[in-house]
């Protein structure tokens, strides 16, 4: 059958069944046309109704439809899959479309999910087979070997590659004098050719057993190119490369922080006040920056307090001191301590079991943790005091 | 309660670490031109035929005429000339070497910009402009530029 993009016209329509969604289909009454030309298309009608599908192959005209397509099998297939731009196919012509167009563009991508091709899996015998193309002979200089593979398990097998007078030469069955034998489960074997687990670690934890010279086995990995997961376009391989750097800190306290450290020790807000304006600012800080004058008054706040604005969370964000992902949803709910100025108000974490429950204006307590050292980690979070 | 300039009998340091969870996607030109590196121990470049530009590391566009170049690949020679360098001397855990190394910029024959990378097997004092090096490609894949290990005197 005709292939594009590895993937043919038929695939498509006869997936829509999987990818039909009922709950994008209400209210829909229409008869979808589909004139493809070129090898491997034909004509088919999709009909949506109460929430129904029904999708046939039609011989001969199509005649009555809401809307008809009509294009080639290589721009059908690319627009589906995503590689051929629709919009610019349409208006270059490679897409007639005749009657509600709006079907095709507004309602279709509500009615089914998007079509993704199937991944194509690589077999043992796929590797094997292509070992004979992969072979190197400008690596195999003066090599007389016979490597065995004894493949166990599904799509397993037993084959023997000889190299010598650099040629490869791939044999069914394993010769009687093999240099050396690999014996695994196909699966690791396809695992390995893809990088997806190494060598090293599959021999030591006894995934792969080794017989005869053990130094062929791992030198006859470089008689060969990388085995590719060749696509029906030829797969390009893309870089990606996942890190974790991590930035060492230090945080000089100062003698107010310190002191805001000193207090969470002990189970006390302290906020500097305001000699001018006599607000408080919690956590402290050295300067009123309304007045733009020198705190030097510590007062203490709470520990008490009423919950102003509740934030939830629900975008899983990275916890930036770890790199680990955040438990969603999460509440930064702000408070009011007992005994602060107006709009002084302190956000910090909400006990998650409050979360449905919590409302402005509900009176919250803290928890603090059992050992405390001083750091921001002293106070656990806020929970409604009730 | 009050606080006084001189008063650090709170003051205290925090160590921490932060991180910082990352994907680096080297595109289609730069995956191409790493795995040149990998599998074939090939410097490759792009040419602009309009500008007669070749350059290192390969970009899908001129940066003069913007043309695509994507399509103009160009192998490059595995030797050059420095054009200029420094020497590295501090460690950092990001850094590729262990301090001190030169890190210098070297033109390969065949392209018309330099491209930074590093030098060994000289003395650091004996290192100069105009110096011929080659490239020396790594043992072990990284699928990085660090496939191409160091230069190294010609």
């Amino acid at each position: 059958m005709a292939e594009y993009f590895g993937v043919a016209v038929e695939d498509i329509f006869n997936t829509m069944e999987k990818r039909f969604r009922k709950e994008g289909a209400g209210g829909v009454d229409a008869v979808f046309g589909y004139d493809i030309s070129g090898e491997g298309g034909g004509k088919w009608q999709v009909t949506v109704k109460d929430e129904n599908l029904k999708v046939e192959k039609i011989e001969g005209d199509l005649e009555e439809y809401s809307v008809i397509l009509d294009t080639d099998a290589e721009t059908f297939v690319g627009i589906t899959i995503g590689k051929v731009d629709a919009g610019e196919a349409f208006s270059s012509g490679k897409i007639k479309v005749d009657g509600d167009i709006g079907l095709l563009t507004n309602v279709l991508p509500q009615i089914f999910t998007k079509y993704t091709p199937p991944e194509k899996e690589a077999t043992a015998k796929d590797i094997i087979d292509s070992m004979v193309d992969r072979f190197r002979p400008e690596k195999a200089e003066g090599v007389d070997m016979a490597i065995g593979y004894d493949l166990t398990g599904d799509g397993g097998g037993k084959w023997t590659a000889l190299v010598k007078d650099q040629t490869c030469k791939v044999e069914e069955g394993l010769a009687s004098d093999c240099t050396v034998t690999l014996q695994m489960d196909a699966k690791v074997f396809v695992d390995l050719n893809l990088g997806l687990i190494d060598g090293t670690s599959a021999f030591t934890s006894g995934q792969v057993k080794i017989e005869g010279d053990m130094g062929a086995a791992s030198t006859s990995a470089k008689f060969f190119e990388r085995f590719r997961l060749g696509g029906a376009e030829g797969a390009e391989e893309l870089i990606s490369l996942k890190c974790l750097p991590s930035v060492d800190q230090r945080f000089a306290t100062g003698p107010v922080m310190g002191k805001w450290f000193e207090g969470l020790k002990e189970k006390k807000f302290y906020a500097t006040k305001c000699p001018k304006c006599g607000r408080t600012q919690i956590p402290p800080r050295e300067i009123c920056a309304n007045c733009r004058v020198r705190c030097t008054e510590f007062v203490e706040l709470g520990p008490n307090g009423t919950a102003t604005f509740i934030d939830i969370v629900y975008y899983a964000s990275p916890d930036p001191l770890t790199g680990e992902v955040r438990e969603t949803p999460y509440g930064g709910p702000f408070f009011m301590l007992d005994g602060a100025t107006e709009e002084e108000s302190f956000a910090h974490g909400l006990n998650p079991k409050d979360l449905e429950r919590i409302k402005p204006g509900m009176r919250i307590r803290p928890v603090w943790a059992e050992r405390r050292t001083g750091s921001y980690t002293d106070l656990l979070y806020f929970e409604i005091d009730d | 309660m009050t606080i006084h300039k001189e008063d650090t009998k709170h003051c205290f340091v925090l160590e921490g670490r932060m991180a910082l969870p990352n994907q680096y996607f080297a595109g289609r030109v730069g995956s191409k031109f790493i795995i040149a590196l990998r599998d074939e121990k090939k410097i490759l470049g792009v040419k602009c035929t309009k500008c007669n530009k070749v350059f290192i590391p390969p970009r899908e566009y001129c940066e003069r005429c913007m043309s695509k170049l994507d399509e103009n690949w160009v192998e490059l020679s595995n030797e050059g000339a420095i054009t200029n360098f420094t020497v590295v001397r501090y460690n950092d855990k990001h850094l590729p070497k262990k301090a001190p190394y030169i890190l210098a910029l070297i033109k390969l024959d065949g392209s018309d910009t330099p491209f930074p990378h590093i030098v060994e097997g000289i003395d650091l004092k004996k290192v100069a402009i105009g110096m011929k090096v080659k490239a020396v490609f790594a043992d072990k894949t990284t699928n990085t530029i660090m496939d191409l290990d160091h230069f190294e005197p010609a």
